[in-house]
């Protein structure tokens, strides 16, 4: 991999995705660090990353490589683990029966995305569709909901909705700005993921008729069995 | 560029970015005027502007509180100086005193400015003896008036307190 990326394109992007996605826009900004749950969840998903080949340690840092470059290896390591953090905490619902739905969809994703074993084509594919369907929660469904009614019969639904669900479904109002961000956040983080040092192997769908299966070449060798 | 000036240079900034972000999450800057006074504060280079410190000073003196906040809050934009954070929580102690009881929200709001002034003093030990109009010229005295204020019990109902004078 190119030395520029590796030691300042591939960290100074994650680190920049861990900043947009930690800042809350507002009268007041604040800077959200990730969760602690959000620690648990990066660790999975990195787990995901690794075994997909999407991202590949062994490329990174390694005994054939000068000390230098495997510090620049270890901090695109580390800057992606705490972006992964950071964008979970960033889409996941804030507090409430929300954040507890998000939570549960999103561990099973990840959990049945492990099971299945996708490779890295699929696993972008899957995380695209992940985050986008917690960023339409996140900053459309619930943002319009928890926004403040400008009719008097919207505020009138309004306060039934929070009378009804007890106050458990709305959140914090999202600033304007919040959603851009995150969209872009999210984006530039997709970017990083696709730019990482991939695998050298490859996975190889087989035919179904012996009852199918995953193969993992690398280069002529064949590595795994059905 | 040679490839190991360009790894060195790369480690550099990775860890310069890490930091200030890291500074981030840990002072929580509300505007873009904090971040960059705390930087520069950072290397050395934040001044108070002290035309405008002055002006606040003589508010101040003549019990215009808030147009002194707001004097104080120019010559301090970034909340980086510990003198003129000092005085601001004077402020919101005077304006917030009264014979018979005190203002709970002001106080408050002192006993926030005195802590960042105590947070931004060297060792924490923040004394202002050039000026002969406070009575309280330490910051751990201003500090524990304000959580006396604050403090509800029995000698809050002792009549002796309306003879009290304002420090």
């Amino acid at each position: 991999m190119n030395s520029v990326r590796e030691a300042v394109t591939l960290p100074v992007l994650f680190l920049t995705v861990v900043l947009l996605a930690a800042l809350r826009p507002g009268a007041d900004v604040t800077v959200v660090p990730p969760s602690l749950a959000s620690l648990v969840g990066a660790m999975v998903l990195f787990a995901l990353l690794v075994r997909s080949g999407l991202l590949a340690p062994d490329r990174l840092m390694h005994s054939a490589r000068s000390s230098l470059a495997n510090v620049n290896g270890l901090f695109v390591v580390l800057t992606a683990f705490l972006a992964s953090a950071q964008i979970i905490t960033l889409l996941v619902p804030d507090a409430g029966v929300p954040a507890l739905v998000g939570w549960t969809v999103l561990t099973s994703l990840l959990l049945q995305a492990l099971a299945i074993a996708p490779d890295r084509q699929r696993l972008l594919r899957g995380l695209l569709v992940t985050f986008g369907a917690a960023f339409t929660l996140k900053f459309i469904v619930l943002a319009t909901i928890s926004a403040p009614a400008q009719s008097g019969v919207g505020r009138a639904l309004q306060l039934l909705f929070e009378g009804v669900t007890l106050g458990a479904v709305t959140q914090r109002p999202p600033h304007p700005l919040e959603g851009y961000l995150a969209f872009g956040t999210v984006v530039l983080y997709l970017v990083g993921l696709v730019m990482m040092p991939s695998a050298t192997w490859h996975m190889v769908r087989i035919g179904s008729g012996g009852g199918g299966g995953l193969v993992q070449q690398d280069h002529d060798i064949v590595r795994g069995v059905r | 560029m040679q490839e190991p000036v360009v790894r060195g240079v790369g480690a550099v900034v990775v860890i310069s970015y890490a930091a200030f972000i890291g500074w981030l999450f840990a002072a929580q800057p509300r505007t873009v005027t904090e971040v960059v006074g705390g930087v520069s504060a950072g290397f050395g280079t934040y001044t108070v502007d002290a035309q405008a410190f002055a002006d606040g000073l003589g508010f101040f003196r003549r019990d215009q509180f808030v147009e002194a906040r707001a004097a104080f809050a120019r010559a301090d934009p970034a909340l980086r100086d510990a003198r003129t954070q000092f005085y601001v929580a004077y402020s919101f102690y005077r304006q917030g005193w009264g014979r018979t009881h005190s203002d709970d929200a002001l106080f408050s709001s002192g006993v926030e400015a005195i802590d960042r002034a105590i947070a931004l003093a060297p060792g924490g030990r923040l004394v202002v003896d050039d000026d002969d109009d406070l009575q309280m010229q330490s910051a751990d005295e201003l500090r524990a008036e304000l959580q006396t204020g604050l403090t509800r019990d029995a000698s809050d109902f002792n009549p002796l307190r309306w003879f009290g004078t304002r420090k």
